[in-house]
């Protein structure tokens, strides 16, 4: 019997460290949506760190830090679920906006090490914003379960984006 | 075509055929696309595709330079490749998270970090291919790998531990623990085996080792969760994941010189054997950066495979 307590403590112990690290492959999705209106209009909008309401499942957004590198927010989801974020980079000139997730639940987002980049291309009176987002799957080790593998993780993600996107164009081409 | 081209066509053939031309190749694991793809530095185009199926990431090459082993994560495995006929030779499974891959430079043995355990294994070759021999128990997560010049020394750095494993390879021990910053993954050593750097990836540094004594001498800042470190002329040059970016810096004073804009989310980097240029995988972008070692500018982009990464001695 000591063996076998001896035996789990080190599987216990090999868990452990291991739900630490992430899985090896890293995964990444894009999406990209034509919006009938200026850059800077655009940029109005998805450029201000403080205010992710134009992503749907977003009720509120509080943070800090504006948007210095470093600045921080909380985004609270429709159904009570938060997402902490850290701002990474911010350029106005090329209007990009890279982020990353500090804090969320894998049943929330079933991703670990997650960041984004938000690029915003004008020509003329048209704009093309691209979401880019680079992470790992929800379970960190090998053999995940179905809702926490590679797929599922690429799928979740990519579906915030189609939605955020969406929402975006219609909030913005209304707005112009 | 008209006769000078013509001439001038065989004799850049001609010194592509010649020995020379091993030092102008990269092996590089475009994980995503699943495959090993060889790119012609000179000719700055990718001149063959090879599949590896089970998202292949580290790689290493044989003392010759003849064949590559590249780690397949998702197999879980690796895979030998001959460069010469550019074909998949063997395919050796492993258990756990095999990433890290270094080569013994004097024996040809191959060590395999297990992400996602505490050990390396060590594979050795025969028959034209590796053979499992064992392995070396190290610290938690263990990524970056590289082995002394003299073949005496492997060095582990130890993700989840916040450490450099030093093992004897004579006895397969570890001789001493380094403390170094948070998580490191990347570990590079210089020509001498004198020094060791680790890219510290949620610290924003990199840790300097000074092996014979086995301990830190020193700390350089970096961008944004840095991943390798390449040398090359007296200065260190570390892929900064998140910042796009790769940070030079002074050996001697750790000082920054630079902040060098590459493409997104650059991975693996390596310094070419006569120190002139260095190579940069961009995973997010799927391209190759270059940048000349002297001006510390980037001087060309090469087009890849989906999610180069790189990882380990990949250039030929």
């Amino acid at each position: 019997m000591k063996v076998m307590t001896l035996a789990a403590v080190a599987a216990l112990a090999t868990v452990s460290f291991a739900a630490q690290a992430h899985g090896p492959t890293r995964q990444k999705v894009s999406d990209s949506i034509e919006i009938a209106a200026p850059a800077d209009k655009v940029w109005a909008v998805v450029g201000e760190f403080q205010d992710a309401s134009w992503i749907p499942v977003v009720e509120k957004t509080e943070g800090k830090g504006g948007n210095d590198a470093k600045a921080t927010r909380v985004l609270t989801l429709k159904g009570g679920a938060t997402v902490e974020e850290e701002l990474n980079k911010r350029d106005a000139d090329k209007k990009t906006l890279s982020y990353r997730i500090t804090k969320v639940d894998v049943k929330t987002l079933p991703v670990n090490d997650y960041s984004s980049t938000i690029e915003v291309e004008g020509d003329g009176a048209k704009t093309k914003v691209t979401w880019k987002g680079a992470f790992y799957r929800g379970y960190m080790n090998n053999d995940p379960p179905a809702d926490l593998n590679d797929e599922a993780s690429k799928k979740a993600v990519l579906g915030l984006y189609k939605a955020g996107l969406e929402n975006l164009k219609t909030k913005v081409e209304k707005g112009s | 075509m008209s006769r000078p081209r013509l001439v001038a066509a065989c004799l850049v053939a001609l010194i592509a055929t010649a020995p020379a031309a091993l030092a102008a190749q990269a092996v590089v694991t475009v994980q995503g696309a699943n495959a090993v793809e060889i790119v012609d530095l000179d000719g700055g185009a990718v001149v063959a595709t090879i599949p590896v199926a089970g998202s292949p990431a580290g790689v290493a090459l044989s003392p010759d330079r003849a064949t590559a082993y590249v780690t397949r994560p998702d197999g879980p495995g690796l895979a030998v490749i001959d460069l010469a006929t550019r074909r998949v030779i063997g395919l050796v499974p492993l258990p756990g998270g095999p990433l890290g891959i270094a080569v013994d430079p004097v024996s040809g043995a191959v060590y395999v970090a297990d992400w996602y355990a505490a050990r390396v294994f060590v594979l050795v070759p025969r028959d034209g291919t590796l053979a499992p021999d064992g392995e070396i128990a190290v610290g938690a997560s263990p990524s970056g790998l590289a082995v002394t010049p003299d073949g005496a020394t492997l060095l582990v750095a130890n993700r989840e531990d916040d450490s450099v494993s030093i093992v004897a390879l004579a006895t397969r021990r570890e001789t001493a623990r380094v403390k170094v910053g948070h998580h490191p993954f990347g570990l590079t050593l210089d020509a001498t085996g004198a020094r060791a750097y680790t890219a510290n990836v949620t610290g924003n540094d990199v840790s300097v080792i000074d092996v014979a004594a086995a301990r830190e001498v020193g700390r350089a800042a970096t961008g944004e969760r840095p991943y390798v470190v390449a040398l090359a002329g007296g200065r260190g040059f570390v892929t900064d994941q998140y910042g796009n970016t790769v940070t030079v810096f002074d050996l001697a004073t750790l000082k920054t010189l630079k902040t060098i804009d590459v493409g997104d989310h650059p991975e693996g980097i390596a310094a070419t054997r006569d120190g002139r240029r260095l190579y940069v995988a961009n995973w997010g972008d799927n391209t190759l950066s270059v940048i000349d070692a002297g001006t510390l500018a980037v001087t060309g982009e090469i087009k890849m495979s989906d999610g180069p990464r790189a990882f380990g001695d990949f250039l030929r």
